[in-house]
């Protein structure tokens, strides 16, 4: 018998940007603007013959009304019914026919389709990309389905798992202003108001090519594969209207927040949600590092401690949600049975307060450093995963080419510097903890 | 006192969309002058899909290796599979699970903290289960890998501390799967459909689990986990002879003895449908599956073909998903899966689908298996599954640990040497009569366990439509149980009329409800985006108007003038009469307070005890209607108040109750009507404003 933990977490992780990835072997890229703002890059690799066309619109749930939360989730799902071309319930079919895989996920930030795709059906793929972009078709069948089918997702992924609701009660308690106080998915009650006018609005203003970077990998020819992009996308014109980005400053907590859950479960969990600065700043990557101290491998500190020293935790793990604006450090657990969920808090403080009090040792600084390494060769195994990181750097932090530079930003990580993020971020007037305790006891 | 928004609703629900929402909307945006769009690109030249190499080697203890270059990063991965037969493992149930896990808790020459120091510190990724061990990292650090999976294998502790840790986290994981529907659905249905004395249908329980021991975790060790019996992959930056002396170096010395094989019968089918429900009181959804034994098995003649006429059925976005999802809305997604194994195969579907609709999807998975079973597949459709499984076949070559599962399995299951080069060969060729044979072979919609993990109290009353047999209940771990006796009994001496006496005092005593002449309503429900306004008029004893509209429009009305009733739809459909059933309902939904004359009307009552609902105890009643139909209502037992109602048509929610002239309404009703859940929100509530009767008049 598995853990089953994994499988929460997953569903928490779903809309979040892939974790940073990094490469050993250099991936060689062109990229390329069009004149209506389309940013392409590309990426050849002939091993298999194979393609990733893959789309990434520069708008999550962060861009949403609060009126609407969940509307660019449900957008995401609308991208699928059809365009001037492709009837209702084609696009699927027409990506099978060609043997293609197809899928797509909302984040914070941003909404990323992609295709996988046999690499002589490259330029199908590029038509079904550009016809949702010059002409998505939308009907009220298509808008009421949708609703249906978004409401039974919410509910599948979060409202009948146990815990299912972390991250909506903890991004809506660590944030007062900021629209990452509700998450991808939003709320019921603004998919069942959110109308078909609307959809057209939102389509209008961020599903423009100025506000999207289209990136391929795999078996393609440069310049072929460019003079496809041209053919399906040069003539769609820029955006005209103001696309609207949050420029909302998060104040700091006054003070500590701390709230209690009560859900349709057998064991309490403790979360910790610290604010932290934002993806690609200078603490960004100390902070990732500190993660992998406390929770990456079974020698980690919260593993080693918590869950087989002093056996309080069934698991425990840290996770930074590092976004476009400043994000959460989070810390969570659930506890073995029979033990207090404040047991667990005070296990998982005193990890923490280790690794403020005490500078880690030369040979932990050097495990760190490898499982880093590691973790930069390993992850860029897959075309799809290739396309995905170079659209993010690229709209992220506006240098695509960090996937094969960005390790030595965490390789100039000083011991220092965690210790310092450490004292920095993980205080208590900084965090938000909850506690989800079983129903039958309240 | 509560209000009814029956059969109106639902027209409104179908009609809609259709008046607010006419046509479809175009983004148009102009387009590169010469590039006709209509045209649909044609793929260029077919690739050619290269399976790739690997070599094999036996080391003299029977160990199969199979190596696989692939030098893309600097990796290596190696996976060690146990291949014994499945074991029954009985009251000790989760044996090899625990002995797998115990493999990862020390060696005779590390304990599991320098284990863990060891791994992490070179980044190295290490698992071990009853079914093998997985490891990889970077090329660099081979050697060292390959020693300390080699010391794992070889020479595990069996430390009884370490087994403590395992059993304490094994019994707090089982306690998070009680509320894990997947985890909940997958341990009931596998003891239904494999048997309980089938090493398939065992899983893990709290009872086994307080009984395994540190010799039974040895004994299985060294029974089962047996070089003859095992299949090595290696896969990444390596070369077959830098494989063969490391391989020869840290597993020879992996000695054989037998391995026991243990006996098995074939589970038997159910003669017809079982339809099963595992209670969740607190679940908003369904989780749903339709299963049962096949027996299929891997490389035979009918494997490609069960797997292309499975996709047809739900193997990716196809007919399940498409009707159940696209055409229904009912869920997120619908699937089939169509197993094959040596031992016993599986045929599967499965659905997360909102309460209300939970017979209905039964009703859609079945009709869909028999359609599969009745009616010639398409030409098209079966081309189109054809081409998505050739494109997931190329598309599973990028990930070379694919390769190495290929050959692995066609050692495993004695295949032919060419059958994954000939796989899309043999699978071009499987036509239309092949569908129809294989799907009146295995496709088998009157055989079934139909379970459903979900509220019993919402789903069972429709389940049960489908069948004359009655439902069968399950506990989370698989045992039968008799739901009459699930319900909490209610304490003594309280009786269903006593009950429907306190409530009638809860809100405000005979007395008071008595005086009540006429009630008027005004409440709004949000629906496609816009605020629709509900007006209600009742007048004693049974008069009855509810007017839906927005602004001043009136989309529909009902009216009822205490025989007769009429639908008028100012929008379109002019007047029609209601009849039949639906006006046998409407005279009842009529009646002012039939909680005060339930003896007079031929309602009878029964309380069958107490249930939880939404966490909160509640007096379940059933109320029988003189045409036979029955309701079921709930009261909490600390306010007395009706929390919530269900019929065959659905159930009513009722909260947020507040006073009105000493008389107490509900202000948030939530109410299922068909697939659609509707919450309606009063405004104001009037009561004895002098309501005439021709206001009621239909004509």
């Amino acid at each position: 018998m598995k853990l089953k933990i994994g499988i929460v977490l997953l569903y928490c992780m779903t809309f979040l940007p892939l974790q940073t990835i990094f490469a050993q072997n250099k991936i060689e890229f062109r990229e390329y603007d069009l004149p209506n703002g389309l940013h392409v890059i590309l990426h050849q690799d002939k091993s298999t013959p194979i393609v990733a066309v893959t789309m990434t619109y520069h708008v999550g749930s962060k861009n949403e009304d609060p009126k609407r939360t969940g509307f660019a989730h449900f957008f995401e799902h609308l991208m699928f019914e059809g365009s001037e071309h492709i009837g209702r319930g084609e696009f699927d079919i027409i990506a099978m026919n060609a043997g293609a895989q197809l899928n797509a996920n909302t984040s914070f930030d941003r909404t990323f389709y992609y295709l996988l795709l046999p690499s002589n059906q490259i330029e199908l793929g590029l038509w079904m990309e550009s016809e949702r972009m010059v002409h998505l078709k939308i009907d009220s069948i298509g808008v009421e389905t949708q609703r249906s089918v978004v409401k039974e997702e919410r509910k599948q992924s979060y409202e009948n798992q146990p815990y299912g609701t972390l991250m909506e009660k903890i991004f809506s308690n660590a944030y007062s202003v900021h629209p990452y106080r509700w998450t991808p998915i939003g709320s019921a009650e603004s998919i069942n108001n959110a109308t078909l006018g609307e959809f057209m609005e939102f389509h209008s203003i961020y599903y423009v090519p100025n506000n999207a970077t289209l990136s391929i990998a795999g078996d393609i020819d440069y310049d072929q594969t460019l003079a496809l992009v041209k053919k399906y996308f040069s003539g769609i014109p820029k955006g005209t209207k103001e696309i609207k980005r949050p420029d909302i400053v998060e104040p700091r907590l006054p003070a500590e927040i701390r709230d209690t859950v009560f859900d349709n479960i057998q064991l309490p969990m403790v979360a910790q949600a610290y604010h932290i600065p934002a993806l690609g700043t200078k603490d960004h990557y100390a902070i990732s590092m500190l993660t992998t101290l406390l929770s990456d491998g079974e020698s980690s500190r919260f593993n080693k401690a918590i869950v087989d020293k002093q056996q309080k935790a069934l698991f425990v793990g840290a996770y930074p949600m590092a976004l476009e604006d400043p994000g959460l450090f989070l810390a969570f657990g659930i506890t073995n049975i029979g033990v207090e969920p404040k047991d667990l808090e005070n296990a998982i403080d005193a990890e923490i307060d280790r690794v403020q009090k005490e500078l880690l040792s030369d040979r932990e600084f050097e495990k760190l450093r490898n499982q880093v390494e590691v973790s930069f060769i390993t992850q860029n195994s897959t075309m799809a995963g290739i396309a995905e990181s170079l659209s993010d750097y690229h709209i992220y932090y506006e240098d695509a080419n960090l996937i094969n530079t960005e390790l030595q930003r965490y390789l100039s990580v000083t011991k220092e510097d965690i210790q310092r993020v450490a004292n920095d971020y993980l205080t208590k007037d900084n965090r938000v903890v909850l506690y989800y305790l079983p129903k039958q006891s309240m | 006192m509560k209000k009814h928004i029956v059969t109106t609703l639902f027209f409104i629900i179908t009609v809609l969309p259709a008046i607010i929402y006419a046509q479809a909307q175009t983004v148009e945006k102009a387009d590169s002058k010469d590039l006709d769009r209509s045209v649909r690109p044609k793929p260029g030249p077919a690739p050619v899909i290269n399976i790739g190499n690997y070599e094999s080697f036996t080391l003299d203890n029977g160990l199969k290796v199979y190596i696989v270059e692939n030098h893309k990063i600097p990796r290596v991965a190696y996976s060690l599979s146990f291949d014994y037969t499945p074991v029954i493992e009985g009251e000790l149930a989760g044996l090899g699970s625990l002995t797998g896990q115990m493999l990862r808790t020390g060696t005779k020459n590390l304990s599991k903290d320098q284990l863990d120091e060891e791994i992490d510190f070179i980044g190295a990724s290490l698992y071990t289960s009853s079914s093998g061990i997985y490891a990889s990292g970077l090329k660099k650090h081979n050697e060292k890998l390959l020693e300390l999976m080699s010391d794992i294998l070889l020479n595990p502790s069996f430390n009884a501390e370490e087994l403590e840790k395992i059993r304490t986290r094994t019994l707090s994981a089982l306690e998070t799967e009680k509320t894990e529907p997947d985890a909940i659905s997958r341990k009931v249905g596998q003891k239904l459909v494999y048997g309980e004395n089938h090493p398939y249908g065992e899983s893990v329980s709290e009872k086994s689990v307080k009984g395994i021991t540190i010799e039974a975790c040895k004994d299985f060790y060294s029974n089962y986990f047996q070089p003859q019996v095992s299949y090595l992959a290696v896969v990444g930056d390596i070369t077959l002879e830098e494989a063969r002396v490391l391989v020869g170096k840290y597993f020879s010395a992996w000695t054989k003895t037998s391995v026991p094989t243990s006996e098995f019968s074939f589970p038997a089918r159910p003669s017809g449908n079982v339809i099963a429900i595992v209670d969740r009181p607190e679940a908003v959804q369904t989780n749903l599956s339709v299963s049962y034994p096949v027996d299929l098995k891997p490389g035979t003649q009918d494997a490609i073909k069960a797997s292309v006429t499975n996709t047809i059925l739900g193997g990716g976005t196809f007919r399940l998903f498409n009707n159940l999802r696209e055409d229904k809305g009912y869920t997120y997604g619908a699937y089939s899966r169509l197993t094959a194994d040596r031992y016993v195969g599986i045929f599967r579907a499965n659905t997360e689908i909102r309460n209300s609709v939970t017979d209905s999807a039964v009703r859609e998975i079945l009709f869909e298996m028999k359609r599969l079973r009745e009616e010639p597949v398409p030409s098209d459709e079966l081309s189109l599954v054809k081409n998505y499984i050739a494109g997931n076949f190329a598309l599973s070559l990028e990930n070379p640990q694919t390769i190495a599962n290929f050959a692995i399995n066609t050692a495993k299951y004695n295949l032919p040497d060419d059958y994954y080069t000939n796989y899309l060969k043999n699978l071009a060729l499987v036509s239309n009569e092949d569908v129809g044979t294989i799907a009146a072979k295995y496709v088998l919609p009157e055989n079934n366990y139909i379970l459903a993990v979900g509220n019993a109290a919402e789903i069972g009353p429709r389940l049960q439509t489908l069948s004359k047999n009655p439902i069968r209940y399950f506990d989370f771990e698989g045992n039968e149980y008799d739901p009459s006796k699930k319900l909490k009994p209610a304490p003594a001496g309280i009786t269903a009329e006593g009950i429907n006496e306190a409530y009638i005092e809860s809100i405000g005593g005979e007395k008071a409800l008595s005086k009540v002449k006429d009630v008027t309503i005004n409440a709004t429900t949000n629906m496609q985006g816009m605020t629709i306004g509900f007006d209600i008029f009742r007048k004693a004893p049974n008069k009855y108007i509810m007017k839906l509209g927005a602004g001043d429009m009136v989309f529909q009305q009902v009216i009822f003038n205490g025989s007769e009733a009429i639908v008028k739809s100012p929008m379109g459909g002019g007047d029609q009469k209601i009849e039949g059933e639906e006006l046998e309902n409407l005279k009842y939904e009529s009646i002012l307070n039939p909680e005060l004359i339930y003896d007079e009307i031929g309602v009878k009552l029964h309380l069958d005890g107490i249930e939880t609902i939404d966490g909160v105890d509640a007096y379940k009643i059933t109320l029988t209607k003189p045409n036979g139909k029955t309701a079921v209502r709930y009261f909490d037992v600390a306010t007395n108040l009706l929390l919530k109602e269900s019929t065959d048509q659905g159930f009513i929610e009722y909260g947020d109750y507040r006073i009105v002239d000493k008389i107490k309404f509900p202000y948030k009703i939530k109410q299922s009507i068909g697939p659609q859940l509707v919450e309606l929100n009063v405004l104001t509530i009037k009561i004895n404003s002098g309501l005439k009767d021709e206001k009621f008049s239909i004509n």
